[in-house]
């Protein structure tokens, strides 16, 4: 796991302290696995940017409350991966209602472009997928969590983890599958 | 495929934007990490104040601009360039934004394209923002995006203010020394509207096709008239001096700002609805209300902290050392845009709430190319709808 280890519990007891550099070295360390299974999931670069960026603020927060002998990074992704599901189903749910059509018909500009640099196959398949399943997915494949650590991270039970690994793959491997025969 | 190729695919997929939003991030997150009250505040705040004195003795040294910071809660006094960005490469929503400096004022496009109209002194959107209209000396243009103008009046005083009326935009009303003057759209027809108005620009009621205008006079009254019939509809005596009148975007509210504690606001038939209340030891120095609601955004100096604040609604977003000159809203309403001159930065403020910031560097050199930094920091006019084709 990115950050973790001895590296990483100095770096929270410093930032914890007051010192900036610490809190940076903790950011550098996080940033880019928050950021890309914030993607992963809401599929929009603006909403991933948004989403980690309210995580590590809410780290900030908590900064003080948090317990130094802890891992930082499942506390982080937790936060990351939830939001990204929450932003991702009010993005479905607009849609549902209509507005996601002005949305979908906007510039890919305005939107932060979501889907244009996914080109590869099992990303555009991960993109038909379930938020939920999407998210379990990334953190089993891109966070590198074991199905119970996800239980726990989502509050699922392991057994509705398992499924939905399953599930995912099975339609991930379809899909790829079925792009390929085409 | 298996699972070993499936992590493999993802983490190879390229993210967009990844290095430029890590950059924007650490710039909201550091900021947010220098407000915060750790429990060891105490020990370290020794070190804050030593390293903010060290900084402001650097940043005098070095005669950079004070306070060079980024964030939303703003105390880290010399933000390095690196959190900010360098140029205005972008605008976060559409719509063009109207910035007027010592050289002129400047359209500047969604793609962060920029272009000087002239050296004209003020300057405002036609409703379309398909003209920009003008004033020099004792002139008032109206003059496309290009820069070419369309159409002048020349008046013996100097003028000032200019204000295009709404769609279909058939009046621009400017400020003559102290009298008001309305001039039809294309230019025809200048005549005097009123006499002993007060030094502030007048304000349109949003209205698509009716031309009433809100002014101020020189005792402290606001007038709102249908200018064209050159009927008054109403008035009100504020109680203080009116710097600033903006109406609500529905047409249904009238703010005005005054140099009191007490900004009263007024319904569209003149009867008074609420205040917006600030403490007696601020200064509001530019107010606006958010685009598609009755909502206040109000940015204010307190002289005894010299910060400012900007305020939407009850809602505190921001706080800064210095000033808070100039406030615009995205057309869409969903960034507010602020001006803050000791750090020369502009500031993008997503809303609702400050979900992050955009912060642009450099602005006097942006808006003064070729300058030493050391010119007027540039207005922040509008930032208006898209251009019709």
């Amino acid at each position: 796991m990115v950050g973790a280890g001895r590296d990483e519990r100095a770096w929270v007891r410093g930032a914890q302290a007051g010192s900036a550099s610490d809190f940076e070295a903790l950011f550098r360390a996080h940033w880019p696995r928050a950021y890309r299974a914030a993607y992963l999931v809401v599929h929009d670069a603006a909403a991933a940017e948004d989403v980690a960026q309210e995580a590590f603020l809410a780290a900030v927060r908590a900064l003080d409350r948090f317990d130094s002998r802890r891992p930082f990074g499942p506390w982080l992704h937790r936060i990351v991966v939830n939001r990204a599901i929450d932003w991702a189903r009010a993005r479905a749910l607009r849609r549902e209602v209509g507005a996601g059509d002005a949305i979908a018909e906007a510039p890919a500009e305005e939107r932060g472009d979501p889907t244009a640099p996914l080109s590869d196959d099992v990303v555009a398949a991960l993109a038909s997928l379930s938020p939920d399943h999407r998210a379990v997915i990334v953190l089993r494949y891109v966070l590198e969590y074991t199905p119970g650590e996800i239980s726990r991270m989502l509050e699922l039970p392991r057994g509705t983890v398992n499924s939905r690994l399953r599930r995912g793959l099975d339609a991930l491997q379809g899909a790829v599958r079925t792009e390929e025969e085409q | 495929m298996s699972e070993r190729d499936l992590r493999s695919a993802l983490l190879g997929v390229p993210v967009l934007d990844e290095l430029e939003a890590q950059r924007r991030t650490w710039a909201v997150v550091r900021a947010a990490y220098a407000e915060r009250e750790p429990v060891s505040r105490r020990a370290w705040r020794p070190r804050l104040v030593i390293a903010v004195a060290v900084a402001a003795a650097l940043v005098a040294a070095a005669l950079s601009p004070p306070g060079r910071s980024v964030g939303g809660w703003i105390r880290d006094r010399v933000a390095g360039k690196e959190l900010a960005e360098p140029a205005l490469v972008r605008l976060p929503a559409a719509g063009q934004l109207l910035v007027v400096s010592e050289r002129g004022p400047w359209i500047v496009r969604p793609d962060g394209s920029k272009r000087l109209l002239g050296d004209y002194e003020d300057a405002s959107f036609s409703p379309r923002a398909k003209f920009v209209v003008v004033t020099d000396g004792h002139l008032v243009m109206a003059v496309e995006l290009d820069g070419d103008p369309r159409w002048q009046v020349a008046r013996p005083g100097p003028v000032a203010d200019p204000r295009w009326a709404p769609s279909p935009g058939f009046r621009v009303a400017y400020r003559e020394g102290d009298t008001l003057r309305v001039v039809a759209g294309n230019g025809t027809g200048d005549r005097l509207l009123a006499r002993d108005v007060a030094p502030i620009a007048p304000a349109w009621l949003p209205e698509e096709g009716r031309t009433v205008l809100a002014y101020a006079d020189t005792t402290g009254r606001v007038h709102v008239v249908e200018a064209d019939g050159e009927k008054e509809l109403w008035s009100a005596r504020t109680g203080a001096s009116p710097e600033k009148l903006a109406w609500s975007s529905d047409g249904r509210l009238l703010l005005v700002v005054t140099n009191s504690d007490r900004h009263p606001l007024y319904r569209a038939n003149g009867r008074p609805a609420r205040s917006v209340r600030t403490p007696a030891s601020q200064d509001v120095l530019d107010a606006d209300f958010e685009p598609g609601t009755r909502d206040v955004a109000y940015s204010a100096f307190d002289s005894a902290s010299r910060r400012s604040l900007v305020v939407l609604g009850d809602e505190r977003l921001q706080a800064v050392e210095g000033h808070i000159d100039d406030l615009a809203f995205s057309p869409d309403g969903r960034w507010l845009l602020a001006g803050w001159p000791e750090a020369d930065q502009l500031l993008f403020l997503r809303l609702p709430g400050v979900r992050r910031i955009v912060v642009v560097d450099d602005v006097r050199r942006e808006f003064d190319p070729g300058s030493t930094g050391a010119s007027a920091f540039p207005r922040l006019v509008g930032w208006c709808c898209p251009p019709t084709p």
